[in-house]
């Protein structure tokens, strides 16, 4: 009995040992700055206070709820996120649908379908910018030949094209990382279960209806749990292909928080849009996790 | 793995060697490496480093920075090329500067960016290098733009100013003097549309960017209004003379005088139908001059130019712009930057930089300079303009302010506010902003 | 995609039509995935006059390398490449380093307060980069770490960690445990059975998970573009994105599209060799977690 004792006390020595460096790191660069954002939230330090912090209690959130460009840019992102990720989800289950079927060359297309998935986001919107070009552009040019337009679309000057050209090229580079995921939930289905509902007369739509989408469902949700979240953050790519603009209008929450505070030095209300922010994801993340698990829960109690 | 070997040899080399000669000789080799480093350091010629737009880079290169190396051996200018953008230059510095090793030792300033970089404690103060009288050769507003409370701390080097360009010859056509007020320049536009002279009468930049404010300052304080008042703070936006000052906008679009397009028109877009002869009234910046008299323009040879309009009992104004140089308060060398300051604001460098780049200076007495009148014979016009310059408002939260006036500009004029909500808005913004930081400065 | 509502009895012809689809699907996936990465590969060879051609020019009969030479000869562009490769590769071992033990610690030992610390590293993987970037920056003041390598190597194997964790969580678990057992009779202790016996074992989990995060650092942005303002010290994308044109006009279309080609090429060609594990490790990073 003491011996197990020691045994189990060791462990749990070697076991701390072994997991506090990253502990360590993780509060260090996760911990800090949000912990930070938060005392620093209820200061007013701009170039106002010449830099300098002084205590102004909840300002910082008063002052947010009467900023029209923070809950404009709040709009934005939420759109981007909803009709980004809504996109991805559909294009990218249609890929892994593909990817999933056996013909020859499969793997070589697998791996061209990660390509887009791997590359730097800033590198492909300056790709993506080049693409949508008003003058020069691919896009205009096929437009152009097919007699859709008469005119070269300035996509990247335009509010509302502006945005449908950074949502296409959101969809282009994540929309990989969801087929991959969905993949491998479309491999673990087992082939059983399509053979015995095909002999009970099911069309593939139907089984498509009643074992794929159930199945997959916690790949799914997955799937949408970390591009929500990704695609709430997103700044590399808004930031190259459009910088916010035209006029703010592809300006996402991000960008808004970058320029309080790299241009404008406002680092108290940066700091509250820090935290907004972070509340915000938090929220999400707890009412997907609790869908997350009950679906969890069901496709157990069916199985 | 190739590299285990010799690293074994080594190790073994200097086990035998013993712990205290191996250590010895690292100890004298160390030490000799820092004294060849710290010669070289010392040989070497002093770097300044300074950054722009690319696009600047090379009449700068050819230009200044080879006259002034050539005449001072012992300094180098580093010219770094950024974006084309401004306000990407902005961000560049700001970035480099808030992280603390900044690595620029001269700093390149579009006239709003002082306040900013002033308050902000980055700048050399430069009050006590230039005498009153030194200052007195530069244009009283350019002088006043590198100024923040009551300190200097930008010497300009290049002006700029919006004004007011017409069709001379259009204008001659129907015998007419080119307008003052606000009314007579819609009323000689529709007058030439109405007998087919031209398609359309003013353009003018309306996109929501940092030039949508500079042509708003023009025409607002041409109504007499204000924006901010850079002593007391005070705002001015949501006072009568805006409304005046967007409706007048608005009338341009509505009246067919103006495109409709123009709300989403930079300078080049309006400078293209400019000179393409589309237009008789185009407010725009100096560049526009020499592009728009090449041999290839439609209009080389028709356009003069002229403050700009103003409603009746008040005066003209034009939007300052331009830039100027201040140093780094990092800097290690701020000698050596005051002295390519002082050589490049000089009277000789800046008549060469003219002569050979064409832009606009900042000394007065350049403008009538017979070599530089006989190249650039607009320029005692455009000193005109220059003498009618007004400040954006240098105040720290410059770049924040008008990013709200932006936003509410932009909308009233595109008629998704309307004048009187935008305003109202953008004041109430703006007030909350100033006070936020003024209400708590410390003492 | 594959949809078929065709009658039942004609089975010869449904297959053709199922195959036709897949095909046709096949080639709008590869289309999709591979254009706009090829035309930017395609501009970078053009010729400006090619390039600004309107109408598009498709199929050019001149080809160059101006751009290329541009990007070297009027910037350091292989420092770039050397900045990312250095920063990647350090901050890519520094994770795997940290990561494995503290993955076999969640996986195979129980210590207190497993659950939550498991629970905080599944919700940091969620964090943008965006709500760290502020304190990060305070901090790099305070240490004097801005223009220094660490500025990025910390904050990249931070980010990298929870994946990590992740992965080789998985893989710890799919581990038989008889093994570490059998070591225990042998008479090894807990450190001599992890490095003699389990880390061998872990190379292969140990090269997917590096890949992964070798792909995240050398695509990171927005640290990139705050920590390091010294032009030799930047790296591949934040250089790439502040390319500036010779006129203030004119965009530099072909030494930026080069620019893309030659950040983006070591990634391409991990992909190609290494298709296979980076679909291991992105599954097993985020549906196992």
């Amino acid at each position: 009995m003491t011996k197990l004792d020691t045994i189990k006390s060791r462990e749990q020595r070697t076991g701390w040992i072994l997991i506090l460096p990253a502990l360590i790191l993780l509060l260090f660069v996760y911990g800090y700055p949000i912990a930070r954002a938060l005392w620093l939230s209820l200061f007013t330090q701009n170039l106002g206070t010449e830099l300098k912090p002084v205590f102004s209690g909840l300002d910082n959130y008063i002052r947010m709820a009467g900023d029209g460009r923070f809950w404009q840019s709040f709009w934005i992102t939420s759109v981007f996120t909803v009709v980004a990720v809504l996109l991805e989800l559909l294009l990218g289950l249609g890929i892994a649908l593909v990817l999933n079927e056996r013909f020859r060359g499969r793997s070589l297309v697998r791996t061209a379908a990660i390509i887009p998935w791997a590359l730097p986001t800033a590198l492909i919107a300056l790709a993506w910018a080049w693409i949508f070009n008003d003058q020069f552009g691919i896009v205009n040019d096929i437009l152009l030949r097919l007699g859709l337009i008469k005119t070269g679309i300035n996509w990247l000057g335009d509010p509302n094209l502006a945005m449908v050209s950074v949502i296409i090229a959101d969809v282009w580079k994540t929309t990989p990382f969801i087929s991959i995921l969905l993949l491998a939930g479309l491999q673990s289905i087992s082939p059983d279960l399509y053979e015995a509902h095909a002999i009970d007369g099911a069309t593939p739509w139907q089984s498509f209806y009643k074992i794929t989408l159930p199945l997959l469902m916690p790949q799914i949700l997955i799937a949408l749990l970390f591009r929500f979240a990704q695609s709430f953050g997103v700044f590399d790519l808004i930031s190259v292909m459009t910088g916010g603009g035209p006029g703010g209008a592809t300006e996402v929450v991000s960008l808004y928080i970058y320029a309080t505070v790299m241009r404008y030095l406002d680092f108290g209300y940066g700091s509250a849009l820090v935290v907004v922010t972070f509340l915000l994801l938090i929220l999400a993340v707890a009412i997907a996790s609790f869908l997350l698990s009950k679906i969890r829960k069901r496709l157990s109690g069916v199985a | 793995m190739f590299y285990i070997q010799p690293l074994n040899r080594l190790r073994k080399f200097f086990h035998n060697l013993g712990f205290w000669r191996s250590t010895g000789i690292f100890t004298a080799l160390f030490l000799s490496i820092i004294l060849l480093i710290k010669i070289a350091i010392a040989q070497q010629p002093v770097t300044l480093n300074l950054l722009m737009t690319a696009p600047d880079a090379d009449p700068w290169r050819q230009g200044l920075v080879k006259d002034f190396e050539s005449k001072n051996p012992g300094i180098r200018i580093n010219i770094i090329e950024g974006p084309n953008a401004t306000n990407l230059i902005e961000d560049l510095y700001t970035s480099a500067f808030i992280l603390g090793d900044s690595p620029y030792d001269l700093v390149n300033m579009d006239v709003i960016w002082t306040s900013k970089f002033a308050a902000a404690g980055w700048l050399l103060d430069l009050t006590n290098r230039m005498t009153p009288q030194e200052l007195a050769a530069f244009s009283p507003k350019d002088v006043e733009g590198g100024t923040y409370e009551g300190k200097l701390y930008r010497i300009p080097l290049r002006s700029d100013a919006g004004m007011l360009y017409y069709r001379e010859d259009l204008l001659k056509q129907v015998g007419l003097k080119p307008p003052e007020t606000f009314e007579q320049l819609m009323n000689i536009s529709k007058y030439l549309q109405r007998n087919d002279k031209v398609r359309w009468g003013y353009i003018w930049q309306g996109r929501q960017y940092e030039g949508l404010v500079a042509m708003f300052m023009e025409v607002l304080e041409g109504f007499g209004g204000f924006w901010v008042n850079p002593d007391t703070l005070e705002v001015g936006l949501d006072r009568p003379e805006t409304l005046k000052a967007i409706a007048f906008l608005q009338n341009t679009v509505k009246q067919g005088v103006s495109p409709p397009g123009v709300t989403t028109y930079q300078e080049e877009e309006t400078r293209r139908i400019f000179q393409s002869g589309q237009a008789v009234f185009l407010r725009s910046w100096p560049y526009v001059w020499p592009l728009a008299n090449q041999k290839s323009s439609k209009i080389n040879g028709k356009i003069g130019i002229k403050p700009m309009v103003h409603a009746p009992g008040q005066s003209s104004a034009a939007c300052l712009g331009g830039w100027g140089l201040g140093i780094s308060k990092s800097t290690k060398h701020p000698q050596e930057a005051w002295k390519a300051i002082k050589y490049f604001s000089s009277r000789e460098a800046q008549r060469q930089f003219i002569l050979k780049a064409g832009y606009v200076p900042s000394r007065r007495e350049l403008f009538t300079d017979p070599e530089i009148v006989a190249k650039y014979p607009h320029f005692p016009q455009l000193l005109k303009v220059v003498d009618s310059a007004v400040l954006r408002p240098p105040i720290a939260q410059y770049a924040q302010t008008s990013d709200i006036l932006q936003r509410y500009l932009s909308a009233a004029l595109t008629g998704r506010m309307t004048p009187e909500n935008a305003m109202k808005s953008a004041a109430d913004e703006t007030r909350r902003l100033l006070k936020a930081g003024q209400a708590k400065k410390p003492a | 995609m594959t949809v078929i509502t065709q009658e039942r009895p004609k089975k010869e012809i449904k297959i053709s039509w199922k195959k036709i689809f897949l095909f046709i699907a096949i080639i709008l996936v590869l289309l999709f995935c591979l254009a706009p990465v090829l035309w930017q590969l395609l501009t970078s060879f053009k010729v400006n006059e090619d390039i600004s051609a309107v109408p598009t020019v498709y199929f050019p009969t001149r080809f160059t390398l101006a751009h290329y030479i541009e990007l070297f000869d009027r910037r350091p562009f292989l420092r770039y490449i050397f900045n990312s490769a250095f920063v990647s590769i350090t901050s890519t071992l520094l994770a795997l380093a940290i990561g494995a033990p503290a993955a076999y610690t969640l996986a195979r030992l129980n210590i207190r307060g497993e659950r939550p610390i498991l629970a905080s590293v599944l919700i940091v993987t969620l964090f943008p980069g965006i709500l760290l970037f502020l304190g990060l920056l305070e901090i790099i003041q305070k240490l004097g770490l801005a223009n220094n390598y660490l500025a990025l190597i910390i904050p990249y194997t931070a980010i990298n960690l929870p994946l990590t964790i992740l992965v080789l969580r998985s893989f710890f678990e799919q581990l038989p445990k008889d093994l570490e057992d059998a070591a225990k009779v042998d008479g090894y202790n807990t450190w001599q059975m992890l490095i003699q016996i389990l880390l061998p074992m872990t190379v292969p989990a140990l090269v997917t998970t590096g890949i992964l995060t070798f792909i995240a650092a050398w695509n990171e942005f927005i640290f990139a573009l705050t920590f390091m303002t010294q032009e030799n010290m930047k790296t591949i994308p934040v250089a790439a994105a502040q390319l500036g044109g010779a006129s203030a006009f004119e965009i530099p279309y072909g030494p930026i599209a080069a620019a893309t080609v030659l950040g983006t090429l070591p990634l391409v060609l991990l992909v190609l060799f290494f298709q296979r594990k980076i679909v291991q490790g992105l599954t097993a990073g985020a549906v196992k977690g």
